[in-house]
Order: C-alpha cells, then structure tokens, then sequence
C-alpha cells in the first residue's frame, strides 16, 4: 500500500496503560471466523417466517384486501392487516421529538391511506420464508392511487396534495436560530453571495438489513426479541408502549448487527408485525428484510434544499450567514426524525456572530428520514464550504487565506455558535495548516502552473468542519423532549479468576466498543485486556443506557467504564488491604498482581482478592460481598471533533469527468483509546462521504412518484476500484468535557468529502466560475455546471446543475 | 407446494446429501440446511457479494445459485478457515490490518481473496481494487481490506486451506 501518515504520539493519562494503544480487535476474533451471530444466524425451533405486503403507489387509498387466497395455502400460518394493527398497537414512539410540532402517527401497518412506496399494509407468516412470500404474492388489493408530491419544496405549495389531513399542511415544523442581528450585517457586507443548493437522498445501505426475530412464549407472557438495532433498551421500551405490555416482561437482544450508521435508531413496523404475529401463533416469527424492502422502508437520509447567503467584507471577513432549508422528511416522522444538526454547525468552525437558520421540515410521500452518520453535518458543510470558495474567489482572496482569517483561534473557545452549540476547546487552524502540509499544497500550486501549461487542469480544494459529539447532558435532552438521556452505563463484574464481564447495552456494529471498552477496564483494573470479556447488546443483562449513535459510544461509554472500574478497583483494593493486613492506599494492582508499592516482597493475586470478595469468606468488617459495579456516565457537555481536508482532483473540462488524486483528512478526536480503530472510523466515513458526494442518490420520479434507485444495481455505493487512497492524519487536543479527554469520532469523515472535491474541481477550472447546486458531483453534472459557468447567468433561468444521477 | 430435489454436494471436504426444495438457493442451503452461518446474504440479486462463496475454486455468489445446481460439485466456505484453534493466517492478515468494523462482508472478502492467490497471486495495486470490487463493505472504505490481501498474498505461494502457509 502506498505511504500514508502515521498517526500522531497518542497522549494518554500515565495510568491508563492500555489505552493508546492499537490493540487488535476483540470483536474480530468471531467475526474473522465468520461466527458472528446476526439475527439471521438464529434458527429457531417451531419458527414461522414473516412477509410484509407494501404499498406499490407514493400515495394509495386501500378499498379492500383479499387474502382468502393466500389463507388457503399450504403452511400459511396467519395474516394481519392494517385495521387488527391499529386496534392493537399504539403509534411508535419518536425518540427525538421535533421542536414544537405536531407529528403525524406513525403506525406499524397502514389500515386506510398508505403514504410511500414501501409502507406495510398486510402481513403474512407461514412456514417458510418462500411460503410467506408465495401469499403475498396471492393477496389482492384494491387501490385508489391518490395524489403524491415527492418533492419537498412543492409540498409546502399551497396547492400540493396534503398527506396527512389532521395536520391540515405538509409543514410539520419550522425552527429557527439566531444571533446578532443577521439583517444588519448582510447588509453592512460589502460582497454577499446567497444560492440555492440542493443536497442528495441517500441512505447509510449497511451490509446487513433489519432483521428480527420475535419469540412470545404463551402463558408466560415473555417476549424475546432478537433485533438488528443501535438501541436494544430504547426499543424494548418503545416495544412495550407500541404492545401495551410491561416492559419487564420483554428482552431486547442485539448481538451482531452488520452496520448500521443511525438507520438502525429504534422501533421499526416490522419489528412490531414479528411480535403480533408470534403473539397469535406462540411460535417465534422471523423477518429478514431483503435489499428491495429496504431500500423502500429503512431510513433515508440528507435531502433538503437549503437557500444559504454568506457576506464578507473586502478584506475577507465573514460579516454574516443565513440559511433557511428544507428538509424532505418523507411521510411520517421516524423516532430519530430530520436532522437539527444542519442548524446548530451551519457557521462551522468560524467566527460568525451574526446569524440567522431555519429549519422546515416538510413531508413527502417517500421513504421517511432519519439519522445517518453525519446527521445534518455533511449537508451544511456542502453548502457553507462551498460558498466560502465563492466568495473567496470573488474578493481575489486565496480560499485557505480566507478561511485561516476566519477559523476560531484556541483561545476564542468556548464558543457559542448562532446555532446553539458550545464548541469545547480545539485548535482549528492547526488542523488546516497540517493537511496543507500534508497534502503539500505549495507543491501543488507548482504543479498545477506546470499542468496548465500543456493543457491539463489540476485542483487543489480544501474544506474545514467541526464535529458535534455526543449531547450536552441528559438533563438538557429531557428539557428538548428526548426519549433518552445522555449517558453511557456498563456493569463490571469480576470473576474468581482475576478477570471480569463487562455487560453493555451497546450493541456490536463495526465500532469496536468492546475493544476500547477492555482497554480503559483493564487499564484501571490493572489486568490484561484479554481478561475482560464485554457482553454486548442485551437488555437482560446491561444496565440501562442510551445507545450508540452521535458519536458518542466512546465519549460517554469510557466515561462509564472508568467510574465503574475505578468502583471495582477501589473495593479490590480494600479487601486486599485486609488480607495483607496493610493500608489500601500503598496497594496498587498491576498485571493482576494486588502488590504493596512500598513493599515489593508482599502482594497477592487478584484472583485470591476476588474469591475472597466474591465467596464473602474474608471481608473487611463493614464491607458486603461481591466485586462488581454499575456505574453510570453523564456528559456535562458535548464534546467537539473537527479537522480539515485536502484533495487534489484532475478534471477533463470536456466531458466532465474527474480524479481524485490525493485525499487528505487532518482530524483531531482529542484523546485516541486506540489509533487503529480511530483511522478505521475516519476511513469508513470517508468511504460514505465519497458515496454521497459522487455516486449515490435515491431519485423518485417526478411524475409517478416511484423510487428509480431502489436496488444495489441502480444505486451506486463505492466498490474497492472507485476509491480513492486516504490519506489520514491528526492533531490531539483533549477535550476538556470528558475524564479521558476523548472526543468523538464516528461521523467525521461524512462530513467534509463533498466540499472539498468540489472546491478542488472548481480550483482547476477557475477562473471559470463553476459552481455545484446539486450532489452527487457526476461527470454529467460537471460538464453541465462548466457549460453553465460558460454561458453565464440567463435571466428567469436559474442554474441547477440539473442531470441524471447515472 | 415447491418440488424437491435430491443433492449431493461436498461443502468443505465433507460430503452432504440432502433433499431440498428445487427454488432453495444456494446460500439459504448453507445457512438453513447445513447450518454454515458464515456465509451472509445481503441482495440476493449477486450485487453486493456477501455471499460469495468457492464453488471448484472459483469465487462465485451463492445467492445466484440453486441448491439443486451444485450437484457433484466441491463447495468451500469460511468455515473451512477455521481448522484449529489458531486464526488462517489470511484470517489474521485481516484481524491484524483491521480490515473489518461490523464483520458481515469479511467471509466474502476471504472467500474472494483465497481465489485470488490462485489465479492473480501479485497483483497490482489497481488490479487488486478491481479483483475485489465484486464485494462491497460499508464499514472499512476498503484501505484496510487492501492492505490486508496485499500482505497475505505476498506472504504465501499456494494457499492451503489448513494453514495458507508457504508449505503448499
């Protein structure tokens, strides 16, 4: 592999032995082996196979169903429709509530108006999956088509067909942020750029789909329920209100999921039909989405139209922002909903103090929307960094030149930003300048003269974000109306032999908490990393939590680890105390041996420490048996990773196509538990970053409302050939929030990539004013932005870029 | 109701005769029937190659196959990987580059590597990108799986499935 930069020396409390370290994965050690356990992994005894009809319109009135026929199959075991779901089930739960709205219910089977191509409106289960599918196939329908509107911009028209009539409109919500007086200052600017930019539907396309499995055991009452999910605790609760049963009585497991990237954030309708279905039988009932179904009912995400302005002054400096978007939200309002994050990051990491952003959040009849990986971030640095290069360009002012005069500087933060959110601490211009370094940018100024020369065009694009990780506190998320808190917990439990459990309601989906996790136990317990085994995604043992979504796993969760561990250590180190007849204050514990600091000669092993706490046979006088804590994590603060980009792109000005030659990515995530599975996260969001950016989009056909590329075949994610080499490095300034220092990571490389790819294809074409309003960045959509910037603004026609996705 | 045929396949050196319903797949015969979960469906439509599996030696997608269609015919999946107790040392090529985050598309990047060293054992860079872009990972951003497949091809000559080792 060709050279890339290796990290920087990760800092790390002295204590803490193990962390800093690139520990190779404890998850790998099944899943190398193919020895997983995804939900389809599980046979059951007795199990019933589940299909879901959908609904083949945007938008359909249901006249009647006929299942007689497919009742009457061999192994057809049971049927729901829409009307036994809603007298049956409560709507599902959102988790993260719009702000002052009113949301339409979402049911887990539509009984009158179905609203997307893809909603569930009968279900079948039977003996075997082809079975299953066969009576949906036999099941007739009786449809009204009804109007569709599959655009959001339309759908606020007062003449679009509304979906759902209660609400009397499409606008579910609108908040707006200010600060400053945003007026004043576009006014005062004296160059303001303002465009209309729309971003890209897409979806996070994990490897694995949903899956479920559902088990009611009859009498008993209990309900297992195996679940492809981000939040084993938050969906048996979400469960349980949908169900009308005691959340005691249900358990929520989530072993292995293959990926999930905010698509799998809650209760889904399918996972609600399993449970019926085994309710009525007392058999388990087994879904697996296939890939079809999901790109027809797993969320999607990003899409909205944003009309951004941004003023400067002559010197470069950011005078004032202003951004009103909107959101397509699709048809309901999914628990996790459109982002707000588009909102609280629009200004970046610049010091802009006059500052206005709404947030409008319209329905559709498509797929609904809701967290990916990035979550908003993307999207606003798309059209905040893009226009930066604009108005940089247009002042005759360098864009990297322009941004270093606007980057907060250290000792600016803490800052509020128009937006709401408090960045922590960081140094945003070191960032900046180590990916130029990187990337070497004077050298490829050189290069870029040379190439011009002989008729080549090169570019250079930069782009710089900053990162929200995690939440402010879960008291703040209760005042905002969340389901849910802010907090990680994890049970540590040790055992006789010196080593311990470690139970985590996070559930496994490629971000190796239960290696990081290991890493800051064993460190604190003074033990091995092989000696703590971390149990996973099981609501009947993890302590309550909060889920891993936001970047947050690793902010809040260490934070648990740490307390928890430091409680186990503690009581360890009492009881030794009082087997050595010593003072717990000279005892330390390394490699599993509790050892006198000031007496090398006494000491003993962890393991007789444990087996006396654990027996109860030899306690200190007050103390209880039991070596083992609970600990809970509360962030009082976010915490903030940001960095910068680099590339070097090749563009052909005649026929729009373009290579990325170079991609450099400078993050700082504050403290690093483990570099290699830090690089692994920036390259993973890079990865998606460059999907959205240049090959992937869900269209729906303006006129029939049908998604054109619903299918792995239409919908392009990047193959191992389609990539680019990533070049990654950091800077590591802790974060002052967390007892590590750790900042979160997990989103970073989504954010980014669109920006500076095109701020690199318009380098190279400038001083043609090219400009992009559409994503993804296609060689047709190239080619049509240079013949737009060619023939120059055409009053009464706006610019748009428009093109095919393929 | 599906008919049913009779198959006798050798999956993994040992040899399985089973009487299965002529529409099963592939895939869905590894997984349900032989209960060999490490083979993973993730399109059914042969896109995203999770399923990919050795049929004679050639990396192919189960999803695409029958069942019935393999008949006398030598199939190999990851867990012909996990002879001992020790990680294959293509298996530890990946653990130790981490060339997987969720882990569902590593048995079809294995699988497709394995076949690799067979038939294109010194790839270049961008022919190695090629040869594996019949797998999709979302995880990754693929660098690592790369890395990984470039470093174990360049330490074996044949692969062996016991050891992979330079002994075959």
């Amino acid at each position: 592999m060709a050279e890339t930069v290796a990290p920087a020396k990760p800092h790390s409390p002295p204590d803490l032995v193990w962390v800093g370290l690139s520990l190779a994965r404890k998850e790998d050690e099944r899943l190398v082996r193919g020895l997983g356990k995804f939900v389809d992994d599980r046979d059951l005894p007795g199990m019933l196979h589940m299909a879901v009809g959908r609904c083949p319109f945007p938008h359909a009135r249901i006249r009647g169903i006929n299942v007689t026929a497919a009742l009457r199959m061999p192994g057809v075991e049971g049927v729901l429709l829409g009307a036994d779901v809603v007298s049956r089930t409560s709507p599902i739960p959102v988790l993260r509530p719009l702000p002052d709205a009113r949301v339409p219910p979402y049911r887990a089977m539509a009984s009158d108006v179905a609203r997307f191509e893809g909603e569930p409106v009968v279900s079948v289960v039977a003996s075997d999956r082809a079975v299953a599918e066969d009576a949906i196939g036999d099941i007739e329908i009786d449809w009204d088509p009804l109007p569709a509107v599959v655009d959001a911009e339309q759908a606020l028209e007062p003449d679009a067909p509304v979906l759902h009539p209660e609400l009397g409109t499409n606008l579910v919500a609108a908040n707006s942020r200010a600060a400053g007086d945003v007026e004043a200052a576009l006014s005062a600017a004296e160059l303001v750029i303002s465009d209309h930019i729309r971003i890209n539907r897409v979806t996070g396309l994990p490897m694995e789909g949903r899956a479920v499995i559902a088990r009611y055991t009859r009498g008993v009452g209990t309900l297992d329920v195996w679940s492809s999910t981000q939040l084993p605790h938050l969906v048996r609760w979400q469960l349980a209100r949908v169900l009308g049963i005691s959340e005691s009585k249900i358990r929520v497991v989530a072993s292995d999921v293959g990926g999930a990237f905010g698509l799998k954030l809650g209760l889904y309708p399918e996972e609600v039909l399993a449970c019926l279905h085994s309710m009525d039988s007392g058999r388990p009932v087994k879904w697996v989405e296939d890939r079809l179904e999901h790109f027809r009912m797993t969320t999607h995400a990003r899409e909205a139209v944003h009309r951004i302005e941004i003023g400067a002054t002559r010197d470069g400096s950011i005078s004032g922002m202003r951004d009103v978007y909107v959101v397509d939200a699709g048809a309901y309002n999914s628990p996790f909903g459109s982002p707000m994050l588009s909102s609280l990051m629009f200004t970046g990491p610049y010091r802009v103090e006059d500052a206005f952003v709404e947030r409008r959040v319209a329905l559709t009849n498509k797929v609904p929307v809701g967290a990916y990986r990035g979550y908003g971030q993307p999207e606003s640095n798309f059209v905040r960094e893009t226009l930066i290069d604009r108005l940089a360009r247009t002042l005759a002012i360098d864009p990297v030149e322009f941004r270093r005069r606007n980057l907060l500087r250290p000792e600016e933060l803490p800052w509020k930003t128009p937006g709401g959110a408090v960045y922590d601490s960081g140094d945003y211009g070191a960032a900046l300048e180590r990916a130029l370094a990187l990337v070497g940018a004077d050298a490829v100024r050189e290069r870029q003269r040379d190439l011009r020369e002989r008729g080549r065009r090169i570019g250079l694009g930069v782009a710089c974000f900053v990162e929200m990780t995690g939440y402010p506190g879960s008291a703040f998320l209760g005042k905002h109306g969340a389901a849910f808190g802010a907090h990680e917990s994890v049970t540590i439990r040790m055992n006789r032999e010196g080593g311990c459990d470690l139970y985590t309601a996070v559930s496994h989906f490629g971000q190796s908490t239960e290696t990081s996790f290991a890493q800051v136990a064993a460190s604190t317990l003074g033990v091995h990393p092989d000696r703590v085994v971390v149990h996973s995604g099981d609501t009947g043992s993890a302590p309550h939590n909060t889920g891993s979504f936001a970047s947050r796993t690793t902010v809040a969760g260490t934070g648990a680890v740490l307390a928890a561990a430091g409680q186990v250590r503690e009581k360890a180190l009492r009881v030794a105390a009082h087997l050595l007849g010593r003072d717990a204050a000279t005892l330390e514990i390394v490699d599993g041996i509790v050892r006198d600091t000031e007496d090398p000669d006494v000491g003993l092993p962890l393991a007789d420490v444990a087996t006396a706490a654990i027996t109860g046979h030899r306690l200190p006088p007050d103390d209880s048996p039991g070596l083992e804590s609970t600990a809970y994590f509360d962030p009082p603060a976010n915490t903030f990773g940001y960095g910068t980009a680099a590339a070097v792109v090749e563009v052909d000005p005649r026929s729009g196509e373009f290579t990325v030659e170079r991609f450099v990515l400078v993050h700082d995530c504050g403290t690093e538990i483990n570099p290699m599975i830090v690089k692994g996260q920036i390259q993973g969001g890079l990865a998606q970053g460059f999907g959205a950016a240049m090959f992937e989009e869900l269209v729906y056909d303006p006129d029939s409302g049908q998604l054109m590329t619903g299918t792995m075949v239409d919908y392009l994610m990047p193959t191992a050939a389609d990539l680019p080499l990533f070049e990654v490095d950091h800077t590591e300034v802790p974060s002052p929030v967390t007892p590590l220092g750790v900042r979160g990571v997990g989103e970073a490389g989504t954010i980014p990539v669109a920006a500076t790819v095109a701020n690199a294809i318009c380098d190279a074409l400038w001083p043609l004013p090219v400009a992009f309003r559409r994503l993804p960045l296609t060689p047709e959509r190239v080619w049509r932005a240079i013949r737009e910037a060619e023939q120059g603004p055409r009053a009464g026609a706006p610019q748009s870029n428009e093109g095919a996705v393929t | 109701m599906a008919e049913h045929l009779n198959v006798l396949v050798r999956v993994n050196g040992r040899d399985y005769s089973r009487s299965v319903p002529a529409r099963l797949s592939l895939a869905d015969f590894l997984r349900h029937e032989l209960g060999l979960y490490g083979t993973h469906v993730g399109c059914e439509q042969g896109v995203c190659g999770m399923c990919t599996i050795l049929l004679d030696g050639q990396p192919v997608k189960s999803c695409l196959l029958l069942a019935a269609q393999v008949e006398g015919h030598e199939v190999t999946t990851v867990e012909a990987l996990n002879q001992s107790e020790e990680l294959h040392p293509l298996q530890r090529a990946f653990t130790e580059a981490h060339a997987l985050q969720c882990g569902f598309c590593t048995p079809g990047f294995l699988m497709t590597a394995f076949a690799l060293a067979d038939w294109n054992p010194a790839p270049s860079q961008a022919e190695l990108r090629e040869e594996l872009a019949g797998v999709l990972c979302r995880c990754t951003g693929y660098q690592n799986i790369l890395e990984a497949v470039d470093g174990w091809l360049r330490s074996v000559g044949r692969p062996t499935l016991r050891d992979g080792g330079g002994d075959g």
